[in-house]
Formats: structure tokens, C-alpha cells, sequence
């Protein structure tokens, strides 16, 4: 977060046709300089300038794709540039980037009634869980009920952290029958997986119960690391979590 | 064939467009699968994605060309994994193949009438 006080202010000067890995070389550094957590960044396109090569480019020339001049501005700490400054080299390019000794009177703030939401900790975990894998089919029923559907409603009910349906394009398993999804045909009957990461004792615990609803299919577990892992919020936010 | 305990996980990533002799490049993986008698693969599509090549590989929704990224999981014993490996050496030309360790809980088929 930006504090009022001494802070740089790093302008950097591409051509708006520059590319940086197939994207335009100013939005991949805006992209970039968003996700490092930049408090904020504009960009501005010129109408005419020219740079090193001595090329004019302007709008009033016949072509309208002209290499326009962009110019991305951003205020931060020396350290946030100094710790940006190495990536933004190789993003310009041929362009230039400049910075410049600045202060800060007064910091931008978030709106009002953002702020307190923000202050709320996301719970942070970190530690040694299991991996469960699921794989069946997508025809697979349970009690006349898909089986995905069914095995997703009693981890729920079996307090299991957390659950995700994938559906697979194409594959074969125990049986060899090919699983597919043909356009032509309307019985689709595509492999799924299911991906379920919780503790060890929990996921042991759960297993009588896959025993009796996995009539055919694969089960495995490996071994991962929880890096980030938040709940614990009240309903109250998790609706409001949905409807952002 | 009996697969229980200690397993090996292999996931392939490429591009949906990417093809070998004229085949889709997951077909034929699946295809080199089955003849192998690897124990099952499947195939996922991905919404999103990037790579080796930085490019970022989507569906697009209004042409019929998609590159959307692909993943194939594999698990099989370690010893059929590695059978399979080779071919898919000379099959992936771009793309990432990493191989995990996993436990095997449940592999269960009905009527057993697998063909050995």
C-alpha cells in the first residue's frame, strides 16, 4: 500500500504495435504490474512522437495501424520498483523506461465501504493433506441418481472440505469401453473425475461409504501440500463473496 | 489385471490442435494406451490455459478452430507407465509430461470381461 512521503514514479515509453510473448507489450505490463500488487497504473496513448529510431508516428499518416506512442505510468516505493525494475526491462522491449524522485501528498484510498471487508484475514493454512482423485462415468448412477451428484451431496453432508466435478472429453478404464462424448449421439457418456482435498483421517474415514456407492471406477490418493486453504466466513459474506 | 497399492500418475499437457499423422494428438495417445493395455487414461479440456510457448491457448467460441489446452491422466503401475513413456516421447512434441505418485484405493469393474 501506498504511504504518503518520498516514492518513485516510473514512466515507461513503448510503441502501442510492440508485442511481449504475442500479447501487446503495454498491456502484458499493465497485466503485470496489476498482479504484483502495483497500487495503480495508467496508460496513455500519444498521438505522435517519436522514439530511438527517429521514425515519426503519428495519426494524421494515411495508414491508421501507425505504431502510436504509449506511455504507462505508475507510482510505488523504491523498493516495489526495484524489485519490478528487472521484468519491466525485458517487457519494453526496445522502449524506454524512466524514473524519477517523487512525493506522495496524499495516497489514493479504496471507497469507504470496501475498506472494512478488505481487513477481514483470510484464513491462511498450510500443511501436508491428501489428494483424492475419483474416476467414473458420467452415466453412472447411484440410487437413480448421477453418481458425481450423489458422491458431491454426501461429501457435503460428510463435512469434506471441498469437492470439484471435471468432465473428461474422451478415455477408456477398467471396463475398456471407450467413454466419449459424440455430437451426433445425445448419450453422452463422458469419463468424470472428481478431485477431493482434505486430510488424510477424513478422507479414511469416507471410504466405507465410496465402497458402497463406486460400483466401477478408480480411486486414488496422492500426497500435496495445502498452500492456501480460506473458510470460516459467516453466510453473510459468503453470499456476498458469490455475487461479486 | 489387478491394479492395487502403490501407482504412478502420469499427466500429459498439449494443445487440442496439436496432431499426430493426421490424428488428434489425444486420440492417438489413447489409442497407444489401449494397445499398451495401460490400465485406463482420460482425457480433459481445459477453459484456459498457457504454456511452453507463453501463448495463451482458449477456445474460441466463435470459429470452429480450438486450441484449448488438453490434459490426459494415466494411472498405471509404474512398470507399465514406463512402457508407455518412449512412445509418448516421440508422439509430444510441445508440451509438458510429469509424472506423480498416487495410492490406489478402488479399481473396480463390473462383469469382468476385460480382455487380458
Amino acid at each position: 500500500m501506498l504511504t504518503a512521503g518520498p516514492a518513485k514514479k516510473v514512466s515507461i515509453y513503448v510503441g502501442e504495435d510492440h508485442k511481449y510473448h504475442g500479447q501487446s507489450a503495454y498491456s502484458a505490463i499493465l497485466d503485470f504490474l496489476f498482479y504484483r500488487g502495483v497500487s495503480g497504473a495508467t496508460v496513455m496513448r500519444g498521438f505522435a512522437g517519436f522514439g530511438a529510431d527517429h521514425h515519426l508516428h503519428t495519426t494524421r499518416i494515411e495508414r491508421l495501424t501507425e505504431n502510436l506512442p504509449i506511455k504507462i505510468e505508475f507510482v510505488e516505493s523504491a523498493e516495489k520498483v526495484a524489485e519490478l525494475l528487472p521484468k519491466l526491462q525485458g517487457m519494453v522491449g526496445t522502449g524506454l523506461i524512466e524514473i524519477q524522485d517523487t512525493t506522495v501528498a496524499k495516497p489514493s484510498e479504496v471507497s469507504g465501504k470496501e475498506a472494512p471487508e478488505a481487513s477481514i484475514p483470510a484464513l491462511r493454512r498450510e500443511g501436508r493433506a491428501k489428494l483424492m482423485r475419483i474416476f467414473i462415468g458420467e452415466n453412472d448412477k447411484w440410487h437413480d441418481k448421477p453418481l458425481h451428484k450423489a458422491l458431491i451431496e454426501s461429501m457435503r453432508a460428510n463435512d469434506i472440505a471441498g469437492a470439484t466435478v471435471y468432465q473428461g472429453i474422451l478415455g477408456y478404464g477398467a471396463n475398456r469401453r471407450i467413454h466419449k462424448d459424440t455430437a451426433l449421439h445425445l448419450s453422452h457418456d463422458r469419463p468424470m473425475m472428481l478431485s477431493i482435498v482434505d486430510t488424510e483421517e477424513k478422507l479414511r474415514a469416507f471410504f466405507p461409504i465410496l465402497d458402497s456407492m463406486i460400483q466401477q471406477g478408480l480411486v486414488v490418493l496422492s500426497d500435496v501440500d495445502v498452500i492456501k486453504y480460506t473458510h470460516d466466513y459467516s453466510g453473510e459474506e459468503r453470499r456476498k463473496e458469490v455475487r461479486k | 489385471m489387478k491394479l492395487a497399492g502403490k501407482a504412478k500418475m502420469l499427466r500429459i499437457h498439449f494443445g487440442e490442435d496439436d496432431k499426430w499423422r493426421d490424428k488428434p494428438l489425444y486420440r492417438a495417445i489413447v489409442e497407444k494406451c489401449r494397445e499398451l493395455d495401460i490400465a485406463g487414461a482420460t482425457v480433459f479440456r481445459g477453459i484456459e490455459g498457457y504454456g511452453a510457448s507463453t501463448l495463451i491457448h482458449r477456445s474460441h467460441l466463435l470459429s470452429f478452430s480450438s486450441d484449448a489446452p488438453i490434459m490426459i491422466s494415466v494411472i498405471d503401475s509404474e512398470e507399465n507407465v514406463q512402457k508407455l513413456l518412449p512412445y509418448l516421447d516421440e508422439m509430444v512434441d510441445e508440451g509438458l509430461i510429469a509424472m506423480s505418485e498416487v495410492e490406489v484405493i478402488k479399481y473396480v469393474h463390473q462383469g469382468g470381461a476385460r480382455s487380458q
